[in-house]
């Protein structure tokens, strides 16, 4: 295989080690924080995640930013992280769940999405309402993503029957806590 | 069944009509609201202006969904069953559906524009101006010694004091870091004149594209000149995809 | 415009703007810091920290600050390597 230059580690971070970085900061561990567990200063810390981004965006294959996700979902297994104490002050239950329980997952996903068309920032939702960080969220997402893309050609009116069953429930949550939708005395 | 047809288009408008008053009643009285959470609201990101917006148009994508669901049940079902010679009473409603969906995408628009964009100039100005207050009031962590910052710094920096040589790091200010991931947007607004230009091209204009494309890399390079070299591979990418679509 | 549907809708529009205002900022708020300068004495011999031969390293008994290796970035180079 052709060393990819891309692919390089920037000042001894490598792209493994800024992944996971990324799921750890999403999950409220602090950029000092990062830092010492990569055994770097702060200064070296935040140029080599600026040059990442800056590799992603420059790579027109999307090699690298393909390569990211795959690292993202596997953080929980970095051993450089493994020390840092978990920040969020989480549910430990919900988040395990969400990495084990793909419909727990989707429905959160879905959840959270219904969360932002009534004017709240799901991300903080799911934190308030489930104990569960933006971090490791995303953990699940990319570790489920494949998963679902395959459920869904495999069996597409099984999968949108769930989704559209999910998001009759949220939006019924969510409308209900505002006192309902503007237009829904208006009917045919 | 003339009867059925007539008095079911007559509803369907009836109903349309109703949704797009209330659509509008709620724009109206939302416009002056929103833009003052965006004016009053201290989030660098505006995010509470941003979640407002989000739950203005998810009502008017409730709207459209209702709509499409009544479409589905009360037009499309019986246009089948009233036989032959719909077909006029389907173009009728189906043109009248297209006007609401019309109506709901001004709304969006519209809300979205409400606020106007930030000022990022004023932000980077003041940035600036921050930056030329403090830059010479740092001493040397070691010796005391007085330490001039050369340039501003958008990233924590490492700094060589002149006098002892000890090695101390330079924080800048939330708002010098913030304005490093502001600065494409900020050299977005100051060159729009020449996407615009592009945009109204007919037929488009490739070279009006690339001249665009250079302006907003210059000003761009200008906020964050410590950029300027990666920021010129990100260009050279841009170039090459942009040739590659208009092959 | 029936009164009552209009107080329904300023209702809703009332509701989400408190909502919006008063729900925090996922992470929180982003604190507004002045710049600042710090730096690091050596936590082996105590020494500042020099820079002399690089940064890696504490320029006086060559403890290592950074186990790696820096390559050439934007403001710190190969070069800066103790």
């Amino acid at each position: 295989m052709s060393q990819n230059p891309l692919l390089e580690p920037i000042h001894g971070i490598s792209l493994e080690d800024y992944s996971a970085a990324c799921a750890k900061l999403a999950n409220g561990l602090t950029e000092d924080g990062v830092a010492t567990a990569l055994g770097v200063e702060l200064p070296v810390w935040q140029e080599a995640s600026l040059l990442w981004t800056e590799r992603m965006k420059q790579d027109e294959t999307f090699h690298v930013v393909t390569l990211f996700g795959q690292y993202f979902g596997q953080a929980d297994q970095h051993p450089k992280f493994s020390n840092a104490a978990p920040v969020a002050a989480g549910n430990q239950g919900y988040t395990e769940q969400i990495k084990t329980d793909k419909h727990f997952y989707q429905e959160l996903e879905i959840a959270r999405t219904v969360a932002y068309e009534y004017g709240l920032d799901g991300a903080q939702w799911i934190a308030d309402k489930y104990g569960i960080a933006l971090g490791d969220f995303q953990v699940a997402a990319s570790k489920w993503n494949t998963q679902i893309h395959a459920d869904m050609q495999a069996d597409f009116q099984g999968y949108t029957q769930r989704q559209d069953a999910w998001r009759e429930k949220y939006k019924q949550l969510f409308a209900d806590a505002q006192g309902g939708n503007v237009a829904d005395d208006i009917t045919f | 069944m003339e009867e059925t047809i007539r008095q079911t288009q007559e509803r369907w408008f009836i109903f349309l009509e109703k949704l797009e008053a209330r659509m509008e009643e709620m724009c109206t009285a939302a416009i002056p609201e929103l833009v003052k959470v965006f004016d009053e609201d201290q989030d660098p990101y505006k995010r509470a202006h941003g979640r407002m917006l989000a739950g203005l148009v998810g009502q008017l994508y409730q709207m459209m969904e209702k709509a499409n669901e009544v479409k589905e049940e009360k037009i499309l079902g019986p246009a089948f069953s009233f036989g032959h010679n719909t077909h006029t009473f389907r173009e009728a409603c189906f043109e009248r559906h297209r006007e609401f969906e019309e109506r709901v995408h001004q709304h969006i628009a519209q809300l979205r524009e409400a606020a106007g964009k930030q000022d990022l100039e004023s932000f980077y100005q003041e940035q600036l101006a921050a930056f030329e207050r403090i830059r010479d009031q740092f001493t040397c962590k070691q010796c005391g010694g007085k330490i001039t910052i050369p340039k501003m710094f958008f990233i924590a920096t490492y700094i060589t004091c002149p006098w002892c040589q000890t090695q101390n790091t330079f924080m800048p200010s939330t708002g010098a870091q913030i304005m490093l991931h502001q600065a494409r947007s900020l050299a977005e607004q100051r060159t729009a004149h020449l996407l615009k230009e592009y945009e109204d091209s007919r037929p488009k204009d490739p070279a009006l594209n690339k001249k665009y494309l250079r302006a907003m890399f210059d000003e761009w390079n200008k906020i964050t000149p410590d950029m300027a070299a990666e920021n010129e591979k990100f260009y050279l990418r841009l170039l090459k995809d942009y040739n590659i679509d208009h092959l | 415009m029936p009164e009552e549907e209009k107080k329904k809708t300023l209702s809703y529009l009332e509701r989400l703007k408190q909502q919006a205002l008063t729900q925090q900022n996922y992470g929180g708020d982003v604190q507004d810091q002045a710049a600042r300068m710090e730096a690091r004495d050596c936590p082996n011999c105590g020494a500042g920290r020099a820079y002399r031969h690089g940064l890696t390293n504490c320029a006086y008994c060559g403890f290592s600050f950074m186990d790696v290796q820096l390559t050439d970035g934007i403001h710190i180079r190969k070069d800066n390597n103790s």
